[in-house]
């Protein structure tokens, strides 16, 4: 930095700022509320609260993943009529609040369409599975524009390379594209599912929060805080912080592998 | 000169034949390109960049099917392939990019390894087993690319600019191996290249391509022969004053 850059002396100070603000927002919390987390934690609430929330994220980070690579790779790679419409509208909900995106769905599965799910088995208002389905909903545009990315990185020569050799379709994509990006993906998948333990709006509209029945960790947070419970309230954002730093730093070291490797070839 | 190198060539058959094709490409126009390459020649496109030889390549090669015309190659395996920049797989080791192919063609393991040994062994890589592409220098991603493509045993190989990005040193070990390639191998070859010099020391027929077009199809020896065409002339470095018999 230059001696008499101004304004980069004041860029630098803004972003100080910020990152005070940040730290001091985030650790408050910790300050307040760790001589309650043992007994947070030993809660009944709370454990039903952290099963409920790991379950359904992973299942729908599953859901997700499977959805949004083929779907993000064949955006990337291919064009087709309707290319652009298709992929502006995949991208709508990224902009929505999410308490608009819950309402979407509620409007959905409060139609025959969910009466006819409910019928076959399958409930989803006012039931865990509703949560499921609104963090898919709402991690599925995020998930495909990261694999966009990710795989607008990879040279397509490289699976035509691949193709070249004797590869089927499937095996170039597995063995090149899946096996360049596995780390990036594994990170996409962190990160999901990271957003999907902490989904609150889209999940209230659905499925409402109801006291050990679909009560996830940011619904048992509400919970608290609306019964004037603030020390457990807290108790469940460190778990949440804590979980959401090991997620960035994990993802962080593993997308600079593979940024690596995709570099290096 | 010419027409007895003709005459040879007449007599092999076509490995790949080029009817009328052509392609845009952005406000890039590729043909019409009417050409047959013959079995077991080393054909070499010359051009300067941007005249569409990597594009002409990569049709012959697969890499784009919205194309008109046709373009017919005559091989019960598939075309090999090095690209410019090796396309090695970055995330596999110099052992496995070789038994890329050998894996695809559902070889045994026994197989696989066997031949990664001797293909390693006639390219001189086979120090170079455990390591990542990332770690080679220029000739060895080169060497490694060619034994990758070569392992599948094609019928036709098609080099993009293979030596440019080679010092001179490694690029005459690389040319006296391509020749070897063909011998050992026994396939036919075809050399995408802007050096007059490569095109010379390695092709038994080049086909000039300016502006996406094919403007002749000589014998080395005849390269610099002088033409009716004035841009050709011009890309040949043929000024006014020189003798039309020049010859290399």
């Amino acid at each position: 930095m230059g001696k008499n850059n101004k304004m980069e002396i004041v860029f630098l100070f803004m972003l100080v700022l910020i990152t005070v603000f940040t730290i001091l927002s985030l650790f408050i919390i910790f300050i307040e509320g760790i001589p309650y987390i043992k007994e947070a934690f030993l809660s009944e609430e709370i454990q039903f609260s952290i099963k409920m929330s790991v379950g359904t994220a992973t299942v729908s980070t599953g859901i997700v993943m499977f959805f949004a690579v083929p779907s993000g790779y064949i955006l990337e790679r291919r064009e087709f009529f309707g290319k652009k419409l298709l992929g502006t509208i995949l991208e709508i909900p990224l902009s929505l609040p999410y308490l608009v995106i819950g309402i979407c769905l509620l409007t959905l599965f409060a139609s025959d369409f969910g009466k006819t799910l409910r019928s076959m088995g399958f409930p989803v208002i006012f039931h865990r599975n509703g949560i499921v389905v609104a963090q898919t909903f709402v991690n599925l545009p995020f998930a495909i524009s990261m694999i966009r990315s990710t795989v607008r990185e990879i040279d397509p020569r490289l699976e035509f390379v691949a193709k070249n050799l004797g590869a089927s379709n499937w095996y170039a994509f597995y063995s090149i594209v899946l096996g360049i990006t596995r780390r990036s993906l594994l990170s996409i998948g962190l990160i999901c599912w990271s957003r999907a333990l902490g989904e609150f709006g889209a999940t209230l509209m659905l499925v409402g929060v109801t006291r050990m029945k679909t009560e996830t960790l940011p619904g048992s947070i509400y919970l608290n805080i609306s019964t004037g419970n603030n020390e457990i309230a807290m108790a469940s954002a460190i778990l949440l912080i804590i979980i959401a730093l090991l997620v960035q730093l994990t993802s962080k070291y593993l997308t600079k592998n593979d940024t690596a490797m995709r570099r290096r070839g | 000169m010419i027409q007895q190198c003709e005459e040879e060539v007449d007599w092999m058959e076509d490995i790949v034949s080029i009817k009328d094709v052509r392609m845009k490409v952005g406000e890039f126009q590729l043909g019409p390109i009417d050409l047959d390459i013959k079995r077991g020649e080393v054909f070499a496109f010359l051009g300067k960049t941007g005249a569409g030889k990597t594009l002409l390549m990569e049709l012959i090669g697969g890499f784009y099917t919205h194309y008109e015309g046709t373009i017919q190659v005559f091989s019960d395996v598939p075309v090999g392939i090095v690209l410019q920049e090796y396309a090695l797989f970055p995330h596999l080791t110099v052992a496995e990019n070789i038994a890329y192919g050998l894996k695809c063609h559902h070889y045994s393991k026994s197989e696989t390894q066997k031949k990664v040994k001797d293909i390693t062994s006639f390219f001189g890589i086979n120090h170079l087993l455990g390591q990542y592409p990332d770690t080679l220098s220029g000739g060895e991603k080169q060497r490694t690319a060619l034994a990758r493509t070569m392992a599948i045993r094609p019928d036709l190989l098609l080099l993009d600019e293979p030596f440019s990005a080679l010092d001179v040193a490694t690029k005459e070990r690389i040319y006296g191996q391509i020749l070897k390639i063909k011998e050992e191998f026994d396939c036919t070859i075809v050399i995408i290249t802007h050096d007059f010099h490569e095109a010379i020391r390695l092709a038994d027929r080049v086909g000039i391509l300016l502006h996406g077009k094919v403007k002749d199809v000589v014998a080395p020896g005849e390269l610099f022969v002088r033409r009716q065409d004035n841009e050709v002339n011009e890309f040949l470095g043929i000024g006014e004053n020189v003798d039309k018999k020049r010859t290399i």
